[in-house]
């Protein structure tokens, strides 16, 4: 592979613009710590030598845009770019093919098959306010209780209309997702190697031979850390949803003039419905598959934001119960878990506005994850994003009350 | 002139009141409107209840050192008997057997652990509840109380020295010893001798030669599994590892044990509070292999 100094343009063989020079640059480094990662991930089979540390400067490899990188570059340098695109369509990476950097290089066919892709699996939630409670340590049902909450402002995004599968998790893991290190956070390089499956093969804690169990394609995916999840999302083109994005695509705030958020206390309603989502006593007392419970699904169209398994947001957990004055002790980080799961005992545990957590490394049998992805990715752009509901004019603002 | 008037005597009352009451656990005569015994502290309401039935209550202890979580496990396997709707049902037997998952549920949603359970047994919770499953025609009487591990500790160390203790292991039909298994996970081998100290002075409690305590059945429970999910694949595997002298000892002295493991937070964290120290937060409450080491037992005691 050539140096990113001595680099030319593949299709035109002029010395390539400063531009394409650090998009190839960004490329060669990101090969460089695949290539190594896999020799360490090579040499853990025999217990006598020690793995190797990938290189340090991952860290300066923007991460959070490699996968599109690598997809563009893919795509300039293929001579067959059609069957390339079929090929990220079948592997779930539409939200790729539609970002900035390749809606070009598609046809009309080839838009219309991402964008219908786009549509299927993921639903729109328009920009507006949203009030996140910390209801950790203070159930709704406390009349009285103070509850910290924070008014935050949700620009509009797309959030995955079902949890990430089996099957679509499969396909990062076949096509080499634990490989690519230039996909995960640098900070937990050194347990990409540990992420294992119950064989010793990459992938989720559970599966078996780098496989899942038979029959649970459209089951969600569970025993995944939250760097797992992020490094999935990357590699698909998207992102974890904020906890504010998750509540507000789960709680579906109106605004009326003068008076607070109006925000539901479930997808459906005010009230629990067991019946409406895979909790502890409702259902058959272990994961199903994501399209089940039609009923609890959101305003939005989202299904299954609660029950059958606790999603991973992006966000930290807060412990902020009635001072401020709780602090977490102890040197893991935790992170924020939304939604309830299969097992889940208590009512008020399962709700739009319950935050729960879990340590970032913790690959538990109960907790999943799906994506998301900003409008603004495809909209400034005239891509995927112009079907959009209007965005609402009124300015970003925090605001944290008592 | 005096007119003859008929004055009850109420003589049936000191007839009551001297007719003695014996206590369900030490068996001492207590009068009618006791509301504890006074010998050991038990409350007098269950032998009020029991003699309403023919079949005397099956007893079981749930056994376990100061902080491995007997009241948050006796108040989950409640709350979860009493909700479910197959299989193994529980229904309480007066109001104050339901206050046991009362105070352990109300707690555990305000993501909270209960308070530590006294060591003065008339504060202790106790549950006179009827199990009811499709395997047996009749329902099944059974009496618990949430022992508090310090008396229960220096029962262990002096024996008589806590009545009502002695009295209820001596009677009880089988155990579920708690565990921590997070303790033993961090190495620790105070758990294995708390284990092993208990365990020893079961098999020296002879009172009944029908029924030695090395046949009756015993369940151990790795609890706070959640926080050491090995535990739940292979609990006794995970007992061989980490606490071998409490294997050895239920090889060689008990013929009916079995290990378990057991969970009900999902996860926890240690928050820290000026003045208050760290304090536990159950961050989800999954109950997870509450129910089994019940069936198990009941199944071994019923049959």
């Amino acid at each position: 592979m050539q140096a990113p100094e001595q680099l030319t343009n593949f299709n035109t063989g002029q010395p390539a613009t400063p531009e394409s020079r650090l998009r190839i640059a960004s490329q060669w480094v990101g090969e460089l710590l695949s290539s190594t990662c896999a020799a360490a991930f090579i040499r853990r089979k025999s217990p006598t030598t020690t793995p190797t540390m990938p290189s340090s400067t991952a860290t300066e490899v923007s991460i959070a845009e490699f996968a599109e990188v690598e997809a563009a570059e893919e795509i300039e340098v293929s001579g067959d770019a059609r069957s390339l695109v079929d090929e990220m369509l079948s592997r779930g990476r539409y939200a790729l093919l539609l970002r900035p950097q390749l809606i070009g290089n598609l046809s009309a066919d080839q838009l219309a098959k991402a964008r219908a892709a786009l549509s299927e699996g993921m639903c729109l939630v328009p920009a507006g306010g949203v009030l996140v409670l910390h209801t950790t340590g203070i159930p709704e049902t406390d009349e009285g209780a103070a509850r910290p909450e924070i008014s935050l402002w949700v620009d509009g995004y797309y959030l995955d209309r079902y949890q990430v599968t089996n099957a679509q998790m499969h396909q990062f893991v076949r096509h080499g997702g634990y490989e690519q290190m230039a996909i995960w956070d640098a900070e937990v390089l050194p347990a990409v190697l540990d992420f294992v499956d119950q064989t010793g093969h990459p992938g989720p804690r559970f599966w078996r031979n780098g496989r899942y169990p038979r029959g649970e394609d459209h089951y969600p995916v569970v025993g995944v850390c939250w760097y797992e999840t992020a490094a999935y999302a990357r590699w698909v083109g998207k992102r974890l949803p904020t906890d504010a994005e998750w509540v507000k695509a789960a709680s579906w705030p109106v605004a009326i003039a003068g008076h607070p958020l109006l925000q539901r206390r479930y997808p459906w309603g005010e009230a629990v419905d067991r019946t409406r989502a895979n909790l502890w006593g409702s259902g058959p007392g272990r994961t199903v598959p994501v399209d089940e419970f039609p009923g609890g699904v959101s305003v939005g169209g989202v299904q299954q934001l609660i029950g059958n398994v606790w999603e991973w947001t992006a966000d930290p957990l807060t412990l902020d119960c009635d001072d401020d004055s709780g602090q977490i002790a102890g040197a893991h980080e935790m992170k924020s878990l939304r939604g309830g799961a299969f097992d889940t005992y208590l009512d008020c545990q399962a709700t739009c506005h319950y935050q729960s957590g879990d340590d970032a490394l913790a690959r538990k049998h109960n907790i999943g994850f799906r994506c998301a992805i900003s409008l603004c990715d495809f909209e400034k752009f005239g891509g995927a994003g112009e079907s959009a509901a209007p965005v609402s004019d009124e300015p970003p603002h925090a605001e944290t009350k008592p | 002139m005096n007119r003859g008037v008929a004055v009850e005597l109420d003589s049936f009352r000191l007839a009551d009141y001297g007719a003695q009451i014996p206590c369900l656990i030490c068996e001492r005569g207590n009068t009618l409107d006791a509301e504890v015994c006074r010998n050991c502290f038990a409350p007098m309401v269950l032998a009020h209840q029991a003699q309403s039935r023919q079949a005397a209550p099956l007893m079981i202890a749930t056994l376990g050192p100061s902080g491995v979580g007997k009241t948050v496990y006796l108040g989950m396997l409640l709350d979860m008997l009493s909700r479910q709707p197959k299989e193994l049902q529980m229904s309480a037997r007066g109001g104050f057997s339901v206050t046991l998952q009362q105070i352990t549920l109300a707690a555990l949603a305000h993501c909270e652990f209960p308070n530590k359970t006294p060591s003065e047994p008339d504060r202790w919770n106790w549950v006179h509840c009827q199990l009811r499953s499709p395997r047996h025609r009749q329902p099944v009487e059974l009496v618990m109380p949430d022992i508090a591990g310090e008396a229960l500790f220096e029962e262990v160390d002096h024996p008589r020295s806590c009545q009502v203790i002695h009295s209820f292991l001596a009677r009880c039909h089988g155990v579920m010893i708690l565990i921590d298994g997070t303790k033993l996970q961090s190495g620790s081998l105070d758990e294995d001798y708390f284990a092993m100290k208990l365990m020893s002075h079961l098999s020296e409690l002879g009172h009944d030669p029908k029924v030695p305590w090395n046949n009756r059945p015993m369940a151990l429970i790795f609890s706070k599994a959640d926080q050491c999910e090995t535990c739940f694949e292979d609990p006794a595997g995970y007992a061989q590892r980490h606490a071998p002298g409490l294997f050895r000892v239920c090889q060689q002295r008990f013929r009916k044990h079995k290990f378990f493991a057991a969970g009900v937070a999902g996860a926890c964290v240690k928050r820290r509070r000026p003045g208050e120290g760290e304090q536990s937060v159950p961050l989800r409450i999954e109950p997870r292999g509450i129910i089994e080491p019940f069936e198990w037992l009941i199944e071994n005691i019923v049959g």
